[in-house]
């Protein structure tokens, strides 16, 4: 069936002249044309059909993305129970190293508690802890209280507030000890023993660089004073040596937050590997999201105005080759 | 590779001929042109690709950006000079075939070159639609209408040269 059927049949004696009459290129052009030699194709081309690349590099890039966040999920889920996450601060590297632990409730405290990092010997350094234990009941509550208090004299350190409360069938006991340094972790060792541990938190703060840095801008301000006689460098002098003598104090006596509650239940199960393993891949997947997102709102506008102008531009040009097209005879 | 390109031309070297016939009522800037298009086709020839489209398509789209290129340099020069006259062959001679009545051959030559070139393309080259429409770039449906109102156009010219 011609074309021409489905515009109009009154048309095909004009089409039939038309074709017939149709002219043939001349000879010398094509002799022009079969001179014309295309150059071959290279043995390699880099042929891509964008159609089926596009959505195969988009599948790709999501598998990439599960395959990392399954890779670190497994990799950080195998190791997370004894790792040791750094705080926040500290991962910024503002201020001095400041670990941070939490440790799941465990049946074995004592064991738990010997992993909790210790103060180091020849720095100072301000420990502070917390524990979160659970004991049988109140008999049991009271009689911990107590032996918190008579532990903490043992050792040397003192308490520096307490609360116990106890209503109807439960009951808690907060008890802040101050303890000397080189006692602490024994210290901590006995209280996780006083019941189920159900939580820990150990933070420890690196003070030794700030004295001695006290200690040089007094040695400065000494000789400075030797030189010039000025009072207010003697006023700055021991405004230093009571910074100095605060922070080693504080250094020397670590302070440990002891919260005992009474509850029956046993403590949660830890988390299991493969549980762990989700709750990191599924941290990597958010963060990967995140990451899309942000691309997205940032490059999304410029894409969208790219797509568009090259689609004006493109539209643009084809009105303007037909209208040129309208008025050439 | 080069025999595939060299029995391509061989095959649509008339088609291409044809259609800048139509597209620009002019034999010698046709043929032309023609060389033009072929030369660019040689060089491009690595870019053809048979899953897109036939060559005959491909090798029609690259003639009619060839003649576009062409218009526009020709209205660059006209509006450059200060001539707006259009510049058609003023020869008597036949443009668009041999053996055409001169009433057709007339009313041809009145048509634009937008109308001549979906005559070319649907009815002297007897491309369906779809082919057509790509080489436009614009739908089959678009094409079809095009091509009945040139073709209405035609008529009108053809009875017009008669009766006068």
């Amino acid at each position: 069936m011609s074309p021409l059927e489905l515009v109009d049949d009154r048309f095909e004696k004009l089409a039939a002249e038309l074709r017939a009459a149709r002219r043939l290129a001349p000879d010398a052009l094509r002799q022009q044309i079969r001179a014309l030699e295309a150059r071959p194709r290279r043995s390699f081309e880099l042929n891509v059909p964008w159609r089926r690349v596009v959505p195969a590099i988009a599948l790709a890039g999501l598998a990439a993305a599960l395959g990392v966040a399954g890779v670190l999920g497994l990799v950080h889920g195998a190791h997370s129970d004894k790792r040791a996450t750094v705080a926040p601060s500290a991962q910024k590297g503002t201020q001095p190293t400041f670990p941070q632990r939490q440790i799941a409730p465990a049946s074995d405290n004592a064991f738990k508690s010997a992993l909790a990092p210790g103060p180091a010997k020849d720095r100072l350094q301000q420990y502070d802890a917390l524990l979160r234990i659970r004991v049988r009941d109140q008999e049991a509550l009271s009689k911990r209280t107590q032996d918190a208090y008579r532990l903490t004299r043992k050792l040397g350190g003192y308490v520096a507030w307490a609360n116990y409360s106890t209503p109807a069938n439960r009951g808690d006991s907060e008890v802040q000890v101050q303890i000397p340094i080189q006692h602490v972790q024994a210290a901590i060792a006995a209280f996780s023993a006083y019941g189920t541990l159900i939580g820990e938190r150990i933070r420890l703060k690196d003070v030794q660089q700030r004295v001695d840095n006290l200690a040089v801008r007094i040695r400065r301000l000494r000789e400075r004073i030797a030189r010039l006689h000025d009072p207010r460098d003697r006023a700055r002098v021991a405004q230093l040596l009571r910074a100095r003598a605060s922070t080693v104090k504080h250094a020397q006596m670590a302070s440990v937050a002891l919260a005992m509650v009474v509850g029956k239940k046993t403590a949660a199960a830890p988390p299991g590997r493969f549980d762990r393993t989700i709750d990191d891949a599924g941290s990597v997947l958010v963060r990967e999201l995140e990451i899309l997102v942000y691309a997205l709102i940032v490059v999304g506008p410029l894409l969208v105005l790219g797509g568009a102008g090259l689609l004006a531009s493109r539209t643009f040009r084809r009105r303007a080759d037909q209208r040129l097209l309208e008025r050439t005879g | 590779m080069t025999t595939e390109f060299a029995e391509a031309a061989e095959r649509h070297l008339d088609d291409v001929h044809a259609f800048l016939v139509y597209l620009t009522g002019d034999r010698s800037v046709a043929e032309e042109l023609t060389a033009e298009t072929f030369a660019r086709a040689c060089e491009r020839w690595r870019r053809f690709d048979p899953r897109r489209g036939t060559a005959r398509t491909w090798l029609c789209q690259l003639a009619r950006s060839t003649a576009l290129d062409h218009f526009r340099a020709e209205d660059r020069r006209r509006r450059r000079e200060g001539r707006y006259a259009v510049s058609l062959s003023e020869s008597q001679e036949a443009v668009f075939g041999e053996g055409l009545s001169p009433a057709l051959e007339a009313a041809l030559s009145r048509l634009s070159a937008a109308e001549r070139e979906v005559l070319a393309l649907r009815v002297v080259l007897d491309l369906d639609g779809e082919s057509a429409g790509r080489i436009l770039g614009i739908s089959a449906t678009a094409c079809s209408t095009r091509l009945s109102r040139a073709l209405q156009k035609l008529e009108r010219e053809v009875s017009a040269g008669v009766a006068a």
